[in-house]
């Protein structure tokens, strides 16, 4: 069942009419953003309805949480108190239109308007910079004489549209509150952290995983009543006297099934050397991640046409988990002529999906020349007799020579002429003859 | 009537069942027609798990299966070809000039070769795993064969000549040494094989 999109937008309406809101709008000029977001989350204490202003404004919808304050004031008392608490110093103004609150916060008026009929005239005096227009437009009404909202809104308004603009136009509308104003809901980022005092000190793996099972259960509801998943799972073992362990499982894509969870963290403890017993332990699950149940295949994976995503996304993490984040890669190749740079450790290959067939060779192009399969980290010095490379016995050359010369402009230059060799025992080698003194000859790649 | 032709009457009867006659999947063609006319089921196994025994690593063995490996992870629903502990870094412009498809191929270091392989091979996320290790027991090769059936994966184990002595449970084992003229193949053990030995010359292609 794919998750139902939140209801984001703000303007309520019942039968068609607007239920009127009341706005309070805080002004906190220098506020950093990590500061805005934390006001943000307490500020849900008052209202559902919160909304940011980036940079430095916020929004509550507080219409139907009046009574529970004992009206504007006792809300302002209790915002005020909030906002001192973080160490804040807002200006706060209420009024039936976000934008107007919001402006009159930021020209420093601490307005409190509840009647829709009175905010125009309340707004009058205000100054135009607070609608944060761009300072030419300013300019300009202010060379008209026109400095206030109220000034502003005795202009014609065909004449105002054609020469400030109608984006102007519009925004004057909704801080008179003639238009409704659609405001972005805040929605605080959840985390799951729960936390367990072991009844004895365990060192044990297996009891340990064990004793996690009913953290591991919470954490599973927890993810199905929000329909997310985790793609990073923090484990904390706390000790007697040592700082606490931490283990990190990270997942190839966002997990829901807490087994697979518990498994992949059994395969981490396992590979875990603990200083001294846990006494408590505790799952931290911060990033949580939307997730949106596939559909199964009719078909085995390797069937008919079978995929294998969820497979490999498993096979993937079970591999991490216990080899070590580097130990899985995909390859790519490069467009460089320098063997050495050709190609690339890239990420593990998405897992397999549909695609179309590919035939033929003519998205990969064969690179000029013959290259081998398997290529040295390094090239290896031959030892030479006689002019000609030698390797557990001589070396045949049974190629003409390919000359690469190249990156003369960033340092890495290289000239050389390579061949394919043959050793004794009929291994096929890619080796090659320095251009430069002295000449040397050197082992680059096997055919294999 | 001489021996050969009443031992043909003999073998026409009903009641006898001969192991080359027995039903066999069809297999994965090598891209060596020689070589597929040899193989039961002409051609690669597409499950379970085949040893490839080499005197030196680089004899030809790997460009022996680059034609299924090409074929395999350019199907339309390609799982992955996986690579668990080569001993050099598979070059990517010469697999790819060969039709591998590099976005198929995964590559696996660290130091659990055979724990990586049986992951591989019965994770079922694979259409091919290639393994090199060193000493493998027979034990292990069971629980490796046994992962590749799970896995529907074929499984590629090269391994040095000399297990040639040893058991195993692999469908099919090969000898593969290099001649002159491009590499002779022994099978060594396979179901309803025949007996003998192929030589596969290199064409102007194979001898890159």
């Amino acid at each position: 069942m794919p998750r139902a999109a939140p209801l984001r937008l703000t303007g309520r309406h019942a039968a068609g009419r607007p239920v009127p809101e009341l706005w309070a709008g805080l002004h906190l000029p220098g506020i950093d953003p990590e500061k805005l977001q934390q006001l943000a989350v307490c500020a849900q204490r008052f209202t559902p309805r919160v909304s940011l202003a980036p940079p430095d404004g916020l929004l509550l919808e507080v219409q139907g949480s009046l009574h529970l304050f004992a009206g504007v004031a006792g809300l302002r008392g209790a915002l005020m108190s909030e906002c001192l608490r973080l160490q804040v110093q807002p200006v706060l103004a209420f009024a039936p239109a976000a934008l107007a609150a919001l402006v009159a916060a930021r020209a420093g008026q601490s307005l409190a308007v509840i009647d829709l009929a009175q905010l125009t005239g309340q707004l009058a005096p205000l100054p135009l910079a607070s609608l944060r227009w761009p300072p030419d437009t300013l300019a300009r009404l202010a060379r008209m004489g026109v400095r206030t909202v109220g000034a502003a809104l005795r202009l014609p308004r065909a004449g105002f549209a054609r020469r400030v603009g109608s984006q102007q136009l519009a925004m004057l509308d909704v801080l008179t509150g003639r238009t409704p104003e659609a405001r972005v809901t805040f929605h605080a980022s959840e985390r799951f952290r729960r936390r367990r005092e072991l009844c004895c000190e365990l060192e044990n793996h297996d009891l340990l995983l064990a004793a996690l099972a009913p953290l591991f259960a919470a954490l599973g509801a927890f993810l199905r009543a929000r329909q997310c998943g985790v793609v990073e799972l923090e484990c904390r073992l706390t000790h007697r006297h040592v700082p606490a362990t931490r283990c990190v499982v990270r997942l190839a894509a966002p997990a829901t099934d807490v087994q697979r969870l518990a498994a992949l963290l059994g395969e981490h403890l396992s590979a875990l050397n603990l200083p001294e017993p846990a006494r408590a332990c505790e799952l931290r699950a911060d990033a949580l991640v939307p997730h949106l149940p596939g559909s199964h295949d009719l078909w085995q994976p390797g069937e008919h046409g079978g995929s294998a995503g969820n497979e490999a996304c498993g096979l993937i993490e079970r591999l991490r988990a216990r080899l070590g984040s580097a130990a899985v890669h995909g390859l790519a190749r490069l467009e460089a002529h320098r063997p050495e740079n050709a190609w690339a450790v890239t990420e593990p290959p998405p897992a397999a999906g549909r695609r179309g067939a590919q035939t033929g060779c003519s998205a990969d192009a064969p690179a000029a020349g013959r290259r081998p399969l398997w290529l040295l980290p390094a090239p290896q010095r031959l030892c030479v007799r006689d002019g000609l490379p030698r390797r557990r016995g001589p070396l045949r050359l049974v190629s003409e020579p390919e000359r690469i010369e190249t990156g003369w402009w960033d340092g890495g230059e290289i000239a050389r002429d390579y061949y394919t060799a043959v050793d004794i025992h009929g291994v096929r080698l890619w080796v090659f003859r320095e251009r430069a003194a002295p000449h040397g000859w050197f082992l680059h790649g096997i055919f294999g | 009537m001489d021996g050969d032709a009443k031992l043909a009457r003999l073998l026409e009867h009903p009641a006898i069942w001969r192991g080359r006659s027995a039903a066999h999947p069809r297999g994965l063609p090598t891209g060596f027609a020689a070589l597929d006319a040899y193989l039961p089921g002409y051609g690669w196994p597409r499950t379970g798990l085949i040893e490839i025994l080499v005197s030196r690593f680089g004899s030809g063995e790997l460009y022996l299966l680059l034609p299924a490996l090409a074929a395999l992870t350019r199907a339309r629903c390609a799982r992955w070809c996986v690579w668990v502990a080569p001993p050099l870094m598979p070059f990517a412009p010469a697999l790819a000039s060969q039709g591998v498809a590099l976005d198929r191929v995964a590559v696996v270091g660290g130091a659990r070769p055979l724990w990586a392989f049986e992951q591989a091979l019965g994770s079922g996320a694979c259409d091919v795993a290639l393994a090199w290790a060193r000493q493998p027991k027979a034990r292990e090769i069971r629980r490796l064969q046994l992962a590749a059936e799970r896995g529907r994966t074929l499984g590629v184990l090269f391994r040095p000549r000399r297990a040639a002595r040893e058991a195993s449970a692999a469908v099919l084992r090969l000898s593969l040494e290099p001649i002159t003229a491009g590499v002779r193949i022994t099978l060594l053990k396979g179901r309803g094989a025949l007996r003998g030995a192929v030589d596969l010359l290199r064409p102007g292609g194979w001898s890159v």
